[in-house]
């Protein structure tokens, strides 16, 4: 006992056992104090178990539970939309996204309803809006929604022709994937909402197959071309077909108006000369004759004339080769 | 004061000791026990919390209560029309009866046995004896639509001549059960034997269907030929098409020159007609002076290119003999 003031060699201060338990104590209150607070952010919840058995939920702020894991926390992001990707993967996020060239066949390829095979690629959103359930009733949980909604599509793409499926029908699956992805999710009572379902690439599978399908959207580029070409054809000849019938008919009418000018023209000749005629016939006839005969035959020279009265002793002959001479 | 502590101390070693030997155990959410002494079954919870058992001799066992996943690896199956087709299944299950499962199969590695050999032989069982179009289908809704649109198309195309081939052939086989069926008879085939484990199944999904490899290129070659038909039927509709414009445009075009040729000859006969009329008109009073006259003027027109022999008896001449004209 008179020990006990003593100091114990080279140390400074006086150290009682006192001194050590109240330390002990004070490290013990310590670690249980940092075991028994916590921070919960704000896009997240705490879900607090007693002893095991689920307590309560607790929102963002600093946070408390009873210590030494007699109170357990389980921390769930709540408010935040999580992603999913089926048969592709982004490489980087952003404001325009890169995704990745590889492919993941697996899970992109599938059969449609008449049996052909397509390259279906999509993506889910979902938010988990009951935390303790998504903790606690179901194991496996993002592979749970993997697989249903895989399933899903699957089954979806499998109930409809892949000319749908590619362009037509997309927006219907996207509407029922959605119900039924939830539906199921709801049976499990995942405590997930899926918010959205986008389709990515829905296409005939890659290579010749593309190819044919793209063919089509071609040949159908080729018939509207070749229907066009029949047109312009029609639209360039038929006009100036019209236009020329046109001219064929002008040229006609020219021709009538110039035909009936000249019959005018030959008749008032002729009037006139009949108006002389009426006052003086003989003398008209005469006069018209003997004009004629001038200038028909008065310009040439060599015209042959023969006799009428030489009878029938001498028979006339001309000698068509040496220039005629008047003979009597 | 040394024997408080003493107290104190052995109070302290047996408390720790006794807590040390387990009690106590917590079951979390989600979780349930088993409580097995010298192997054999004592009790089970299913509930979460703070569980009592006896120390040292008792042995907790913790199975999940939640709902486990079953995933099976794609398998080659044949269906009834015997075409092989990989069939890829998910299955969910848990464990209702702790007890029952601890005794039957114990681990997880035993009961995903158990599972596989259980859920295969049913899928297969299923799919074989099924079509093909009923694993893959669920609905006949297929039927309601398959119009091909015809995308890209100029307005004022005709497509009559198409309509003929553009409805395609919309009717598919109808189906009588389809996926959602099937994937209930393979669980209810599985449900008859799970709970001999102690198992639950909730069901059974396919996830995936597959051709096999050959079966796929075959299938692909079908598809290819489907749409060269297609892309040939529109090629040559559009080859028509263009053929039947031009014939149009050589048609309507013989038609335009041909009518405006009838209505020219037409005017000109008119035209003709009427000349005629003008000079009847004015040749028909005096027959004679036009004979006389037309004839002085034709004379004029021909004769000078003529190479002349006249004779003297020509009434020009009739002065030449005597004065008097005989």
């Amino acid at each position: 006992m008179s020990d006990r003031g003593q100091r114990p060699a080279g140390l400074p201060i006086p150290i009682k056992p006192s001194m050590i338990l109240l330390a002990v104590v004070v490290i013990a209150i310590i670690v249980t104090a940092l075991t028994a607070t916590f921070v919960v952010d704000q896009t997240e919840r705490a879900v607090i178990t007693r002893f095991g058995r689920y307590s309560r939920t607790l929102g963002p702020g600093l946070q408390f539970k009873l210590p030494l894991n007699i109170e357990k926390s389980y921390i769930v992001e709540t408010e935040v939309f999580q992603n999913m990707q089926f048969g592709f993967r982004t490489e980087e996020a952003g404001v325009v996204s890169t995704f990745s060239s590889q492919d993941y066949p697996e899970e992109s390829i599938m059969l449609t309803g008449d049996l052909n095979i397509v390259d279906f690629e999509w993506a889910i959103k979902y938010r988990i809006v009951d935390p303790v359930a998504w903790l606690f009733n179901v194991n496996d949980q993002e592979k749970t929604i993997r697989d249903i909604s895989t399933s899903v599509i699957n089954q979806l793409v499998g109930d409809r022709a892949i000319l749908d499926v590619i362009s037509s029908a997309r927006e219907q699956i996207q509407a029922d994937g959605l119900e039924l992805m939830n539906e199921k999710f709801k049976a499990y009572d995942l405590g997930i909402n899926v918010t959205q379902i986008q389709l990515q690439n829905t296409r005939p599978p890659e290579g010749e197959v593309q190819d044919a399908f793209e063919d089509v959207n071609i040949a159908i580029q080729d018939m509207n071309r070749l229907i066009n070409e029949g047109k312009e054809e029609y639209n360039k000849v038929i006009p100036r077909a019209r236009g020329e019938a046109e001219k064929i008919v002008e040229e006609a009418n020219g021709y009538a108006a110039e035909r009936k000018n000249i019959a005018q023209g030959d008749v008032d000749r002729f009037n006139a000369v009949v108006a002389e005629y009426l006052k003086a016939p003989d003398i008209t006839e005469t006069r018209l004759y003997l004009e004629m005969i001038e200038e028909v035959f008065g310009g040439t020279e060599g015209t042959n004339l023969i006799d009428k009265n030489l009878g029938t002793n001498f028979l006339p002959l001309l000698n068509l080769q040496q220039g005629g001479e008047a003979q009597q | 004061m040394k024997n408080t502590i003493v107290v104190l101390v052995v109070v302290a070693i047996i408390a720790i000791i006794f807590v040390a030997l387990g009690p106590f155990y917590v079951v979390d959410e989600g979780y349930q026990a088993v409580v097995v002494r010298f192997g054999a079954i004592v009790s089970s919870t299913e509930t979460a919390g703070l569980k009592f058992k006896m120390p040292v001799v008792d042995n907790v066992v913790k199975y999940p209560k939640k709902i486990m996943s079953w995933d099976g690896d794609a398998r080659k199956i044949p269906t009834a029309e015997k075409q092989f087709i990989w069939v890829d299944t998910t299955a969910r299950w848990r464990i209702v009866d702790p007890e029952q499962f601890y005794s039957s199969v114990q681990t997880f590695e035993r009961a995903y046995l158990n599972l596989d050999d259980v859920i295969d032989s049913s899928v297969k069982s299923i799919v074989a004896n099924n079509k093909l179009v009923e694993a893959v289908r669920s609905s006949n809704a297929i039927n309601e639509s398959a119009q091909e649109v015809i995308g890209g198309l100029d307005e004022d195309v005709s497509l009559e001549g198409l309509q003929d081939f553009t409805v395609e052939e919309s009717t598919f086989e109808q189906i009588l059960k389809g996926r959602g069926e099937l994937s209930d008879e393979i669980a209810s085939l599985v449900k008859q034997v799970v709970p001999q484990y102690g198992i639950e199944l909730i069901d059974v999904v396919i996830r995936q269907i597959r051709y096999s490899d050959d079966l796929t290129s075959s299938v692909y070659q079908r598809m290819i030929k489907e749409r060269n038909q297609r892309a040939e039927l529109f090629r040559s509709y559009g080859e028509g098409q263009k053929q039947v414009w031009l014939g149009k445009q050589q048609n309507e075009q013989r038609a335009i020159l041909s009518a405006a040729r009838a209505r020219a000859e037409d005017i000109k006969g008119a035209a003709d007609a009427e000349a005629a009329k003008i000079y009847a008109a004015a040749y028909e009073p005096y027959p004679k002076f036009y004979e006389f006259w037309r004839s002085i003027e034709s004379y004029r027109k021909t004769l000078p290119t003529f190479g002349k022999t006249m004779t003297t008896d020509m009434e020009y001449f009739k002065y030449l003999y005597n004065r008097e004209g005989n």
